[in-house]
Parts: C-alpha cells; structure tokens; sequence
C-alpha cells in the first residue's frame, strides 16, 4: 500500500535503525495483514461452508477453542500492558499492533464457538480452560506488574507465541475447512510476534551480560506450564499419547536460537 | 449492551477503516500529496507546523497509553476488543502525525527534543490527570478521561484543523479527515459503554467529574498558551475563505479562534457528560 513498503524493498538491505522503523510499523502491518485479512469475515472465506461436526468432535473443539481463547485473552493483556514500558516508539507502535492482533484472534475463536452452539463463550472458557494457562496468564502480568520488560518480552512473544504458533500450525493441519483456514491467518500473525520477541530480545542478550541467565530462570519457571499446556493441546485436540508429535521442536528451536539452552 | 458492542468488533473495524477510508492512503494521505511549498519554504509558517503537529503527536502519545492501559481492566471481551482496535488507531495517528514531521524538515534523530521542545506543559498535565486513572485500573474514569474529554477535544480540534487546511494543505486535511473518523467511533463506544457502568457504579460520580474539571482546565489552558502568547501567523490575504461552526477561520484573530474552540469543545462535554449521566463541571478559567 505505500511506496516504502512490505512489497516494494528488500527489508534486510535497509539499514539497522531503517529495518526496525519499517518492520514495526503500523504500514507495514497494515501491508502485512492485507493479503489474509482482506474480504475474510472472522477469518475465513466468504463462501466457504460450515461443517456439521460429528458431536465427540464439536466437542473436543469446543473446549480447544476456549484454551485459545484464554491463550489469546492473556496476550492480548500482556501486549497492551506492554505499550506502556516498550522502550522505544517503534516498539510501542508494533505492540499496538500485536494488541489488534490478539483481538481479532479472539474474536475469530469466539466467532467459531458460535457456529459450535456455544452462547455462553466466557462461562465455557471458565469452565473448560486449562488450569497451566491461567497460571501463564498470571506468571506474565506478574513480570509486566515487576516492570520486567526483557522476562515479559521473552515469556510472551518468544514462549506464548512460540506455543501458540506450534500448536495452531498443527491443528490447522488436522482441522475441519473453516478452523483450518481461520488458523492459518492467526499463525501468520504469531510469526511476526515472535519474529519481533526474538529480535528486541537478541539485540538486548548482545549489550546485558548477566540477561542470558535472568532468561534462564524464567524459562525454567515457565517450562512445566509450557509442557502441561502442550500436552492439555494433544488431549483438546484428540492425540492418544502414541501418536503425539513432537510440538515442543519449535519451542526449543526458540530458546536454542536465543541461546538459553540450560 | 452486547448488541451494541457488536458494532465495536474487529470484523466491523476492518471493514471501517482498513478495507474503507484507510484504503488507498499511506501514512493517512493520498499517494503524491505533499505539504504546500510556500509552508516549506517559510520558515516561521514551518515552525508553526511543527509546533502544531507536536501537540497532536502528545495527544495521541496519551491516548495510546491509556487506551492500551485499558484492555486489561476492560471487564468483558467486547470492550477489550473494542479497546484493542482503539489502541491501534492511537497508534497509528501517533505515526502519522510523526510522519508530518518528517514531512516538515525534523530528522528521525531529532524527534524526541522536537517533541519536548513544543509539547505544550499543560496539554501534558492534561494527559497525566488520564494516565493516573489508567495506571490505577479505574476503566470507568479512564474511559470518560480518554474517549469522552480527550477524544471528545481532538475531535473538535481535528475538525478545525480541517476546515482551515482543506484549501491551503489537502495532504494534510486527508490525514485529518481519517483520524476524525476515528475519533467519532471512540467517542461513540465511550458515550455508549460507559453510560450503563456509570448507572451501576453511581458512587463514582464525584471523583470522575473531578478528573473532568481537572482536565478541562489544563486543556482551556493549553488552548489559551497556543492562541494567545503564541498565536499563530495571520493567513495571507489571499487565503482562501475556511469555514467552521459559522465562522470564517481565515479572517478570526487568535483570540476568536481561542474562544471558538472553546466553546465548541465544552458544548460538545456537555452534551455527552449528559447522555452518560454526568454533569459537565467548569473549571476555574486559567490565568
């Protein structure tokens, strides 16, 4: 949409400060969400048609969807609370537009449960979420509350999207039509979410010597959530322990990348 | 309640903003306008754009944090949402706005001493008066200081600025034209969400139209800072005529524009304090 834009340059000759002023951009955003979001009511094509799910199945994706309804309600408060302490406007720009991401995932989600028969949404959310969710929600807006900036940069945008990234990018490969196209325009999204944590946070690991290890220490906080939310995806998802794929590859190729292996 | 909120989704603001008058724009105008050559050119009118252009990047500074400080004390989803779309037009008027002064001769490296050179003290009293109601969690004040006073102001103002630059700088009234836009939908949630809270919480009452007296006086004053101990430069005689409320902005002196605009700005407070089930509270007139 304009000349200086997704499109039209080759991002990675800009220059450091010029590649961060593009890529965290509300243009760009707006060129990046174009394509998926454009004539896509909730997500998914105008015309295509809504399957009648067999009810074990209507089910199990009931009580997914709410586990990404609470994992998308926790990101989006972590990134709007995260407008507050970005450190420079260009990450105070980018997290806006993560916040508007996490809205329209949500409201794609509660949209599906809809079509499922769902009236209640937040009472089934209540009722069906995940226990190691809620305490991640917690953890997160704990750290925000601390003032952590680096730990709720990494636990939301490098562990939560990572996670989510891993577990949709699954699923959409395992879903009825209508949640297989609603969850490829979501993980588009989780991509630049996680895509903007790795880099603040490698560009931060590079210049704090003792920040590799304050990471540690949260991810070691995080990992037994990580594992039980996970496995909570599989069952959800209707994986007989077997036959699970390894989802946590992803998750460790992340930290591996950040050098936080312990 | 959820009716109406429906109308605040994100499948609704798409369809709004970026898929309808947002289309087609970069960074809020049409492709191949420009800022008029004689503002450029005059040193004193290019000042004076600049220091206009830093009040509204301020604004929209405060209002992005307080609206992105609101999602999470948003008590259902429908308002978070709402609020997460509120957060990124805010963050895009930010850009916009920053982007014009870009456009008018500021370097990227010199932004911030920019912005706090110009940024009018008062217009930032004014913000911090919101943004210790967001950072306190009170939604219901926070939402009557961001999108019934704060907006509620940019609105008017936006639409003044318009009005005198739809002839002399139609770059700049495009972008102005969108950010009013959006600025109605964000006065519209406010007026209509917070009208029921206020009937449930009405205990709230005093201290809410306290904050609103607070703010009205620091807007009053940074009104009265840029129109009359920094009025702007006459219009050149042969500026064409911008008219707004009945009056000629052209031919106004400072002083009539101050009083315009103030007027304007509080009938607009009355008006929507009232539907909300608030009283407007004039505050003490700034020496």
């Amino acid at each position: 949409m304009t000349p200086a834009s997704a499109g039209d340059i080759e991002l990675h000759d800009l220059r450091d400060q010029q590649f961060l002023d593009e890529v965290h951009s509300f243009q760009f955003w707006f060129d990046s969400v174009e394509g998926y979001l454009t004539d896509r009511p909730y997500g998914r094509d105008a015309d295509v048609a809504v399957p009648v799910l067999e009810p074990e199945l209507a089910d199990r994706l009931v009580t997914t969807l709410c586990n990404y309804c609470l994992g998308e309600t926790a990101a989006l408060d972590g990134a709007s609370s995260l407008v507050h302490d970005a450190p420079t406007r260009n990450a105070k720009i980018f997290l806006a537009t993560q916040v508007a991401d996490e809205a329209r995932h949500l409201e794609v989600f509660r949209y599906r449960l809809g079509e499922l028969g769902i009236a209640d949404p937040e009472a089934e959310i209540e009722r069906r979420g995940n226990q190691a969710l809620v305490e991640f929600r917690g953890e997160l807006l704990d750290m925000i509350a601390a003032g952590d900036w680096p730990a709720a940069v990494f636990a939301q945008n490098v562990v939560l999207e990572t996670l989510e990234y891993t577990v949709f990018r699954f699923h959409a490969d395992n879903a009825d039509e209508v949640t297989r196209q609603m969850l490829r325009g979501v993980v588009a999204d989780e991509r630049r979410h996680s895509g903007f944590g790795e880099n603040h946070l490698g560009r931060w690991l590079a210049t704090e010597p003792s920040g590799r290890q304050r990471l540690q220490a949260v991810r070691q906080r995080l990992d037994p959530l990580v594992a039980a939310i996970f496995s909570g995806a599989l069952d959800d998802i209707g994986f007989a322990p077997a036959d699970r794929p390894p989802l946590a590859r992803d998750y460790v190729e992340a930290i591996d990348r950040l050098g936080l292996t312990a | 309640m959820s009716d109406f909120l429906s109308q605040y989704s994100i499948q609704r603001w798409l369809e709004a903003c970026p898929q309808g008058y947002l289309d087609g724009t970069v960074y809020g105008y049409l492709p191949g306008q420009s800022e008029p050559e004689e503002l450029l050119a005059d040193e004193g009118m290019r000042e004076q754009a600049i220091s206009t252009t830093v009040q509204l990047v301020a604004g929209e500074r405060a209002a992005l944090a307080a609206s992105s400080g609101l999602v999470n004390c948003a008590p259902d989803d429908a308002s978070k949402l709402f609020l997460a779309t509120q957060t990124l037009d805010e963050a895009r008027h930010v850009e916009i706005f920053c982007q014009r002064l870009y456009d008018l001769g500021v370097k990227k490296e010199d932004l911030e001493s920019t912005v706090a050179r110009y940024a009018n003290p008062n217009l930032v009293k004014f913000a911090e008066v919101l943004l210790a109601k967001v950072a306190a969690g009170d939604f219901i004040a926070g939402v009557v200081g961001q999108n019934i006073v704060l907006e509620g102001m940019a609105f008017s103002v936006f639409e003044m600025m318009e009005a005198g630059a739809r002839q002399l700088n139609p770059k700049f009234a495009h972008t102005l034209t969108g950010t009013i836009a959006d600025e109605r939908r964000h006065v519209g949630f406010g007026e209509n969400r917070i009208g029921s809270l206020i009937k449930q919480h009405p205990e709230k009452r005093e201290e809410i139209e306290k904050m609103q007296e607070e703010m009205a006086y620091y807007m009053l004053a940074a009104f009265n800072d840029v129109f009359s101990n920094s009025p702007p430069p006459a219009a050149p005689s042969d500026a064409p005529e911008a008219e707004w409320h009945g009056v000629n902005l052209t031919a106004a002196t400072p002083a009539q524009m101050e009083e315009l605009l103030a007027t304007t700005v509080i009938g607009e407070f009355k008006t929507r304090l009232n539907r909300i089930g608030l009283e407007y509270r004039q505050p003490k007139v700034p020496a």
